[in-house]
């Protein structure tokens, strides 16, 4: 009986607590929302650079009129095959231009079709299957095998960054050519046909593509939780008021929690990537100054969201959820586990403004291709204006919990 | 000559939602003097000195410290504040939470080492100063909080039931110090629920739901009310105030 009137009390004590309420009600439902609506979306809008050098034609021997040209157009064929609102298809004539930007202003894949694309596929298939009958304006003929000539060999550049976004597109083009090749019985295989050079060499793992967004996430979760709970408690035990009375400005204090909490999130920073490096050999090729700078403008950021939510928070617990409710979250849309280009529209808005999102792709960018400031300099903008706008919130913050300590 | 006025509010309202916690409220407390705000739990004791350093915004009537209206930051430096709450880092140690308070006011280490020194032993707290906060009784706690609103030697002091859970012998040393203070010109505004101890005072203040029921040195206050002690002259006052329509 004593064990219901102690249950019967908590129970009470966070019916009598509105916050704690609507957290407890809200917060399952928004997690399986948020949960559903990230992990469900499909792969849409990637951008690869075609090539066609493909003249589309084939010369082919034939046992009743010799030598005939055919406008099979195969390279066009397979263009037209892929999935629309998969890719974003961006032609260009000129193959080393076309390599080079895989990787950079979000291209994907580059693909380049030699200029005897369609000769080759279709004089190999004949080959293989032997003499076929044909018709050809409006007369059968056949076909006979001729000698071998150059391989169809098309060359696939493909970012492997993102070691989820490349196998996606590994499986769209294996399907999409596994088609054109049966359709012409060629022998050939997609990896006969495909010379596939990966940009990292296929170095990148799963643990490689996840481990910054984790180290981004822990640090957030640590540095949001530490810095809220020590605004909360200076507040409630009235050391908030007796400082802000001393001669010292709310930008001072601000400051001050940043100075503080940055030093120990770059610590925290560097204990998470030295541990990842060394105990599982995460992928680091880049330079640890610039991630040394992205990790101090995603800290400071993160100061004024800790102080803006101990100025909602009336004590320690409700800080403890707020930050539940704001974080957890913000691993689902940023594109740690799942790429940014898979989730869908409703989401998305959610992904932008969430500071992991940035944090990811810088960390990623540089632990995991080598990327300098040039390479960054998106995300170094939009975190250093996290960092600033967040600043001055945290100094408005700081005033206003003057005045209602 | 009559002292300079350093504590002038005129016509302090407070609301909290429906409850008013200052009510039109007029003060006024020149400099040296000892003033002594003495009233029941909930009388608007806290928010009236939590109104006049600025920590609370008034919705009526203005408060002026030192001649500067509040909240403004030109007079900090010289104002002392004891919250009700301990207001210590419990994880610091004594001197600990002396020396980061004596550097937001500016003063060198060597100058928070003496001063904490001092009221450290004034305070009854000499032998405790490199223990952490945290373990110490709450009055205490108290009693560092004391020695940090006295640190950067405030020409304003207000003080929010400083001896409250500090023993009788001991509350009757803060009193001779805080008397102290006031003869060498600091101006202390000191909040008591125990309104014998407000006869301490030079001037006391008796509030009740917000208003100053009456203000005058304690001969004064008993005269107007014939009676012997400042806990009848309290219950006198409160009972010709509920019958007044």
């Amino acid at each position: 009986m004593k064990s219901l009137a102690v249950a019967r009390n908590v129970l009470r004590r966070i019916v009598n607590d509105p916050r704690t309420l609507v957290l407890i009600v809200v917060l399952p439902l928004f997690f399986v929302l948020l949960y559903g609506n990230s992990f469900s979306g499909s792969y849409k809008d990637l951008s690869i650079v075609i090539v066609n050098q493909d003249n589309g034609l084939a010369s082919v021997r034939t046992a009743e009129v010799g030598r005939v040209t055919l406008d099979v157009n195969l390279a066009q064929a397979f263009v037209d095959a892929l999935d629309p609102s998969m890719f974003d298809v961006v032609p260009s004539d000129d193959p080393m231009s076309a390599e080079a930007d895989v990787g950079r202003s979000g291209i994907w894949a580059a693909l380049v079709f030699p200029p005897s694309f369609s000769n080759a596929l279709v004089n190999e298939a004949v080959r293989a299957s032997g003499e076929r009958r044909v018709e050809i304006d409006g007369s059968n003929v056949t076909l006979l095998p001729s000698d071998p000539i150059d391989g169809p060999k098309t060359i696939l550049v493909i970012d492997d960054a993102n070691p989820l976004i490349a196998s996606a597109i590994r499986a769209a083009f294996d399907d999409t050519f596994g088609n054109v090749l049966a359709t012409q019985q060629s022998s050939l295989t997609v990896e006969g046909l495909l010379d596939i050079r990966a940009l990292h060499g296929g170095a990148i793992r799963m643990l490689d593509f996840t481990a910054p967004g984790i180290i981004g996430f822990a640090m957030t979760l640590i540095t949001v939780m530490l810095t809220a709970m020590s605004v909360v408690r200076e507040r409630t035990t009235g050391t908030l008021t007796r400082i802000l009375i001393a001669p010292i400005g709310a930008w001072q204090v601000a400051g001050g929690y940043t100075l503080a909490f940055s030093c120990i999130g770059v610590f925290q920073a560097a204990e998470l990537f030295l541990a990842s490096i060394l105990l599982f050999g995460i992928r680091f090729v880049g330079n640890p100054g610039v991630v040394a700078l992205v990790i101090v403008l995603f800290t400071i950021g993160l100061q004024g969201i800790a102080t803006l939510i101990s100025t909602i928070a009336r004590n320690e617990a409700q800080a403890m959820q707020f930050v539940l409710f704001l974080l957890i979250p913000s691993i689902m849309v940023s594109g740690v586990f799942w790429p940014l280009e898979t989730m869908p529209a409703t989401i998305r808005p959610l992904s932008y403004v969430s500071p992991l999102t940035y944090a990811n792709a810088a960390l990623r960018k540089v632990m995991l291709a080598g990327g300098g400031f040039g390479e960054i300099r998106f995300e170094l903008a939009v975190l250093g204006a996290f960092a600033v706008v967040m600043l001055l919130l945290s100094v408005l913050s700081m005033r206003r919990q003057a005045y209602t300590a | 000559m009559a002292a300079e006025t350093v504590v002038h509010a005129t016509g302090l309202r407070k609301r909290f939602g429906k409850r008013t916690a200052l009510d039109g409220l007029d003060l006024s407390v020149g400099q040296g003097c000892l003033y002594g705000l003495a009233g029941p739990n909930g009388a608007g004791k806290t928010t009236l000195i939590r109104t006049l350093c600025g920590i609370l915004r008034p919705d009526e009537g203005e408060a002026r410290l030192l001649g500067w209206k509040m909240p403004s930051s030109r007079v900090r430096s010289q104002l002392g504040y004891m919250p009700q709450d301990f207001a210590v880092y419990n994880d610091l140690s004594v001197m600990q939470n002396l020396e980061f308070f004596g550097g937001l006011y500016e003063l060198r280490r060597s100058q928070v080492r003496e001063r904490a020194d001092e009221l450290l032993e004034r305070v009854q707290l000499a032998d405790r100063k490199r223990q952490r906060a945290g373990t110490l009784s709450g009055g205490m706690r108290r009693r560092v909080s004391l020695a940090i609103a006295l640190l950067h030697k405030p020409r304003l002091t207000f003080l929010d039931e400083p001896t409250a859970g500090v023993d009788p012998k001991l509350r009757r040393a803060l009193w001779d110090d805080f008397n102290r203070l006031a003869e060498q010109d600091v101006t202390l505004v000191v909040t008591t629920h125990l309104v014998e101890e407000a006869l301490r005072c030079h001037l006391v203040g008796f509030l009740n739901a917000g208003r100053l029921m009456t203000q005058g040195t304690p001969d004064e206050i008993l005269a107007e009310t014939d009676t012997t002690n400042l806990d009848d002259a309290f219950i006198v006052l409160q009972e010709r105030g509920e019958a007044r329509p």
